[in-house]
């Protein structure tokens, strides 16, 4: 065989001299041009990537369009309007003398939800309050996904024109990363279509059942409350107002509460729960304890709770329940559910363990509340 | 790679350029010139040359075929997004019956929903979640 190959090979032999010469054109292309190569390689795969997130960019637009029409029942065809929305955009505050950022911050954020809450209403003017909500955060995902969508395009189309490699490696080595995060806002058309509980919502989940069953008032904008008797304490549970799509202002009610609640009745200790993203490794539905505010989202809130807590140097705990990225904006699974069970039995032994008899707690269910009353 | 511009907006378009084209055209050239060369050594003085010549041009349509689905696969792949078959719980206070069923549009968690079946009291829906996916087998730890 050896034998054979190397007569192949040898220096007499035709096809010998034609893969010496392919070889040596091979070596002296590489040479020059392997950059290259590996550019036009990841271009490759950035374009397929950009294919995939292009018609999922056009689903979640077609579903928006197609649940406008179903539920909002618009006399004229709100795709234009649609459109529109799915092009906004906020600019943040300057933040080169950072001193009240954060109002300036919670101050836009009021305008940019109450500018989707008019333009969700006047496109589909048939929808009632829940499904307003619903409808706002199925156009928020879609345009999650046009904008990620346009992000990809930009740095494939730079890296096209450029031919830079380091232009070009900038977007796919974040690609998988980007790819689960579009996949997982994929997954949120269908649950933010039909009102469906999502991943994120553990926290409100945990908190209606603590509240279910008692007397429930609106505390602050799209906030419910509930006083709970437990154990000799008064549980005030708060969550988002459900079951429209929302995560209300968390910030605001636990303000609200702490500042009006003076004496015997002022709260003496915080409990937070919400949904964390887990660590690979980690199992979805772990159930994990610490201190301070367990919010996400821009910080607002988080900023409001934490002036609170710390004007009456009251502690704050969090339980915080293992989501993968993939699962916060997907229909809720399983493990997430029966989570939630869990997680209330530790809030119980919580409270029993660092308040006293005849202790105020307030008990803050955080996340979105879509289809989950209380 | 081509792009094509729609209203503005540019968005890529089919993957096989002229370049591609003009390789694969190139390559599949050379493949059946081999694959002839390899027939005719079969009959010729050197016939233990006519293996290397089918392996030759056989890699070649190879490579040629690699390059035609690996484009086709990219532009005609379906979109991923993916549908969660999602189900209902429902409890009865009264007679603590429980019944599990497809999630519909407007069921949410704590909504007093149907009568319930066995008693005068009604169903309300106490949880709704992804169906459980049926567990992967999981390699055998030794």
């Amino acid at each position: 065989m050896f034998l054979q190959v190397g007569q192949l090979f040898g220096e007499n032999s035709d096809i010998g001299m034609l893969l010496q010469t392919l070889f040596s054109l091979s070596f002296i292309i590489y040479l020059f041009y392997a950059q290259r190569i590996q550019a036009m390689s990841m271009l490759r795969a950035v374009e397929g990537t950009l294919r995939k997130v292009k018609n999922i960019r056009d689903e979640g637009r077609r579903v928006s369009i197609e649940t406008v029409k179903e539920v909002g029942k618009p006399e004229n065809d709100p795709t234009p309007d649609v459109e529109r929305f799915l092009e906004h955009f906020l600019i943040p505050p300057v933040d080169m003398d950072p001193a009240g950022v954060v109002s300036k911050l919670g101050q836009l954020l009021n305008v940019r939800e109450s500018t989707f809450e008019a333009e969700v209403r006047a496109i589909a003017p048939e929808a009632s309050d829940s499904e307003v909500n619903n409808l706002e955060n199925l156009l928020e995902a879609s345009l999650a996904l046009n904008i990620y969508y346009k992000v990809i395009r930009h740095f494939y189309l730079l890296g096209k024109k450029t031919m830079n490699i380091y232009v070009i490696m900038q977007i796919h080595m974040i690609l998988p990363m980007i790819v689960r995060e579009i996949e997982a806002y994929s997954a949120a058309l269908q649950a933010f279509k039909d009102g469906i509980p999502i991943g994120d919502g553990v926290g409100a989940l945990v908190a209606a059942k603590l509240m279910n069953g008692h007397a429930w008032k609106e505390v602050a904008k799209e906030m419910v409350a509930a006083e709970v008797p437990y154990a000799g304490r008064t549980l005030v549970v708060i969550k988002a107002k459900g079951p429209g799509g929302s995560v209300g202002k968390p910030g605001d009610a636990v303000s609200k509460i702490i500042g009006e609640r003076k004496g015997k009745d002022k709260v003496k200790a915080v409990i937070m729960v919400d949904a964390a993203g887990k660590l690979e490794g980690e199992p979805t539905g772990a159930i994990a304890e610490g201190i301070g505010a367990a919010i996400g989202g821009a910080g607002v809130e988080k900023y409001k709770i934490e002036e609170a807590v710390k004007a009456q140097s009251i502690p704050t705990y969090a339980v915080a329940i293992k989501l993968d990225i993939t699962h916060v904006v997907a229909p809720m699974v399983e493990d997430l559910f029966t989570a939630t069970d869990r997680a209330v039995e530790a809030i119980k032994r919580m409270i029993e363990e660092k308040t006293e008899e005849g202790d105020v707690v307030l008990v803050a269910g955080i996340g979105n509340t879509i289809g989950i009353g209380q | 790679m081509r792009m094509a511009e729609t209203g503005g907006a540019e968005s890529p378009m089919m993957s096989l350029s002229w370049v591609t084209l003009a390789i694969v055209v190139v390559i599949g050239i050379f493949s059946i010139f081999s694959l002839w060369l390899g027939f005719q050594a079969y009959g010729s003085d050197h016939p233990e040359q006519a293996n290397y010549y089918i392996i030759i041009g056989t890699t070649g349509f190879a490579i040629v075929g690699y390059m035609f689905f690996r484009t086709k696969s990219i532009t005609t792949k379906k979109p991923l997004v993916p549908k969660a078959d999602v189900i209902t719980i429902l409890e009865c206070a009264s007679c603590d019956l429980k019944r599990v069923r497809d999630f519909q549009r407007g069921d949410y968690v704590y909504k007093e929903d149907e009568p319930c079946t066995r008693c005068e009291g009604n169903m309300i829906i106490t949880g709704i979640h992804r169906r459980a996916e049926p567990q992967k087998e999981s390699p055998r730890q030794s």
